[in-house]
């Protein structure tokens, strides 16, 4: 595909269309059938969806998506784009009560949902005003692509607003990042020879992460791949049975956990090869494994490359669309490194932070100007809030500045975002939340005055309770795992603030 | 059911069939990541030709909890 060709999203779906036209794009299941669809169907019935958004509205709106990955969700949010409108991806494990509140904050007109999220549409239209159209993939969207022919599409400017991705911060309330069409194609054409139109992409991460949607998404559209779409964490190893990929994106607990199955198998059976073990779970035809979104240990990557796999670590966020480095995947020495940096990126380190600029880095947090002022310096460096160092084109990792728990499985956790839900809660003086262990800890410095008339016990039962109503109002990725009270108050900074990383711990009591 | 979850639940942790109870917890007590976990009903899915609902998953915290889901998929 020619470069020079693409200048925004639209440029990309329609270039697809010229250049792989009937070949197949998306590969998924539909019951017990495997659907498919061409590079051309998307194309059409993506311009069939922008011709019918802009016929309704006459401004530029800001539509919403929630479902799984696959055809119909690509159509609302491609629908969307090649309108000149912008999309919110929404993650699907939200609960309502966080869906309005994004809906809200996002200005969304219209919401395209997948018939599991039926059942938030009556909140949606008591708590969200401003949602005028709700359109269901399974009846409105395929209506609407029936009565609707593909329209030719006004162009659209490339410094259009595309994207707002909605992203953990530190401050405990998600951040809207806004992500131009000239963001997005920039990461997704930064580098060259990624991958060829024989290739077989399985799509395993939420599509709402960019990094599933420039890495997955944008590349295949652009390298021609045909994009297998697993319809369920829980069905990966048989998805990658059915669809035999040869291209897979992981999160490193992914690969750490099939490493883990691989090994086991081999010292029940020693006679095996390695190589056929892994060939057995990962299908015949994988060559490359991409990891991303937390820290691959080189131990493991190592041990891929041994059973004969190309992989490779990526580092980037969602404010840079998000690669600001990418995996050398013919690169054996395995050093710690994050990956290399992507052509077109400069990285700069200020007092031992990274700080990136590039094409792909975001317009800015989308109604928010204060931290989008803490986040852009004005010259346009992204402060990116970890602690590295470059050698050479590698990027090296050495701590995160920012207080954000990254979970193995790429999940990121505002500690005070969960922090903040224990506010006002009268047994509890201080709340500290952080990682320990892998997991979610919260730990309390109980309010002697109020829990003066009682037991320990009766103290801890209360910390359990709460924590489970809190648990039970968040995904599950956020739940609190351990409980742990101390006798003596959290030790402070001079500006009396709590410091996070506490010498002495509290008892565990659960 | 609890049986044949004890026998899967196996390969995927190392811990003493034993020390498996319907009050075990998968993750605190016997050390599934969430990626395990998921595996885990991926199996058990094709072991008894069931759909298991992703909605339903967040509420399985125990060998119990899962057990009992699954005895109820095929009343």
């Amino acid at each position: 595909m020619e470069k020079t060709k693409i200048k925004t999203l639209q440029d990309l779906l329609r270039e697809s269309a010229n250049e792989y036209g009937d070949r197949v794009f998306i590969r998924e299941k539909n019951g017990k059938e495997i659907a498919e669809k061409t590079f051309k169907r998307l194309y059409e019935d993506s311009c069939r969806l922008a011709g019918y958004i802009c016929s309704e509205y006459s401004d530029v709106i800001h539509t919403a998506v929630i479902g799984n990955s696959g055809y119909a969700w690509l159509v609302s949010y491609f629908g969307t784009v090649c309108g000149g409108n912008a999309c919110v991806p929404l993650d699907a494990q939200l609960p309502c009560n966080e869906i309005c509140d994004l809906l809200n904050r996002a200005d969304v007109s219209v919401f395209m949902y997948d018939k599991k999220y039926e059942s938030m549409t009556d909140e949606i239209r008591q708590k969200c005003p401003n949602v005028k159209e709700f359109i269901s993939f399974e009846n409105d969207l395929s209506r609407i692509l029936e009565e609707n022919d593909p329209v030719e599409l006004d162009e659209v400017s490339p410094g259009a607003l595309a994207s707002i991705s909605y992203t953990s911060g530190t401050t405990g309330k998600s951040k809207g990042v806004m992500l131009l069409h000239r963001n997005l194609i920039d990461n997704a054409m930064c580098q060259d020879n990624e991958s060829t139109a024989d290739d077989v992409v399985l799509s395993i991460l939420p599509i709402h992460h960019i990094y599933c949607f420039t890495c997955d998404i944008l590349c295949s559209l652009r390298y021609g791949n045909q994009l297998c779409i697993n319809d369920s964490m829980m069905r990966i190893a048989q998805n990658l049975k059915l669809f035999r990929p040869t291209i897979i994106m992981v999160v490193p607990m992914i690969a750490e956990t099939i490493y883990k199955q691989i090994k086991a198998v081999s010292q029940a059976h020693p006679e095996l090869p390695l190589r056929a073990i892994a060939q057995n779970v990962f299908g015949d035809r994988l060559t490359t494994i991409y990891s991303g979104g937390a820290y691959l240990p080189p131990e493991l990557q190592k041990a891929y490359h041994e059973m004969g796999y190309q992989m490779g670590q990526g580092y980037g966020m969602t404010e840079c669309s998000p690669r600001i480095t990418t995996a050398d995947r013919f690169d054996t020495e395995c050093a710690g490194d994050v990956g290399i940096i992507v052509n077109g990126c400069q990285v700069k380190i200020e007092e031992g932070e990274i700080m990136v600029k590039s094409p792909s880095v975001m317009a800015g947090y989308y109604k928010d100007e204060a931290e989008t002022a803490k986040a852009l310096t004005a010259d346009g460096w992204l402060r990116t809030g970890d602690l590295g160092y470059v050698d050479g084109k590698k990027l090296f990792i050495t701590g995160r500045k920012k207080n954000l728990i990254i979970l193995s499985n790429g999940e990121n956790v505002s500690p005070e975002e969960i922090e903040n839900k224990f506010a006002g809660t009268d047994f509890i003086s201080e709340i500290l939340v952080y990682s320990e262990d892998g997991m979610i800890t919260a730990e309390i410095f109980p309010n002697g005055d109020f829990c003066k008339e009682m037991s320990a016990e009766e103290v801890e039962k209360l910390f359990e309770n709460k924590v489970m109503e809190i648990n039970n109002s968040m995904i599950s990725a956020k739940n609190i795992r351990r409980l742990r009270i101390r006798e003596k108050e959290f030790e402070k900074t001079t500006s009396k603030k709590i410091i996070r990383n506490q010498a002495e711990k509290g008892r565990i009591i659960k | 059911m609890f049986e044949k979850l004890k026998e899967l639940i196996i390969n995927y942790v190392e811990v003493d069939p034993e020390n498996i109870s319907p009050e075990s917890r998968f993750i605190e007590d016997l050390g599934f990541n969430s990626y395990d976990f998921m595996s885990l009903l991926g199996d058990l899915e094709m072991e008894f030709d069931i759909m298991v609902d992703e909605n339903e998953v967040v509420k399985l915290r125990t060998v119990g909890d899962a057990a009992n889901y699954l005895e109820s998929l095929y009343q």
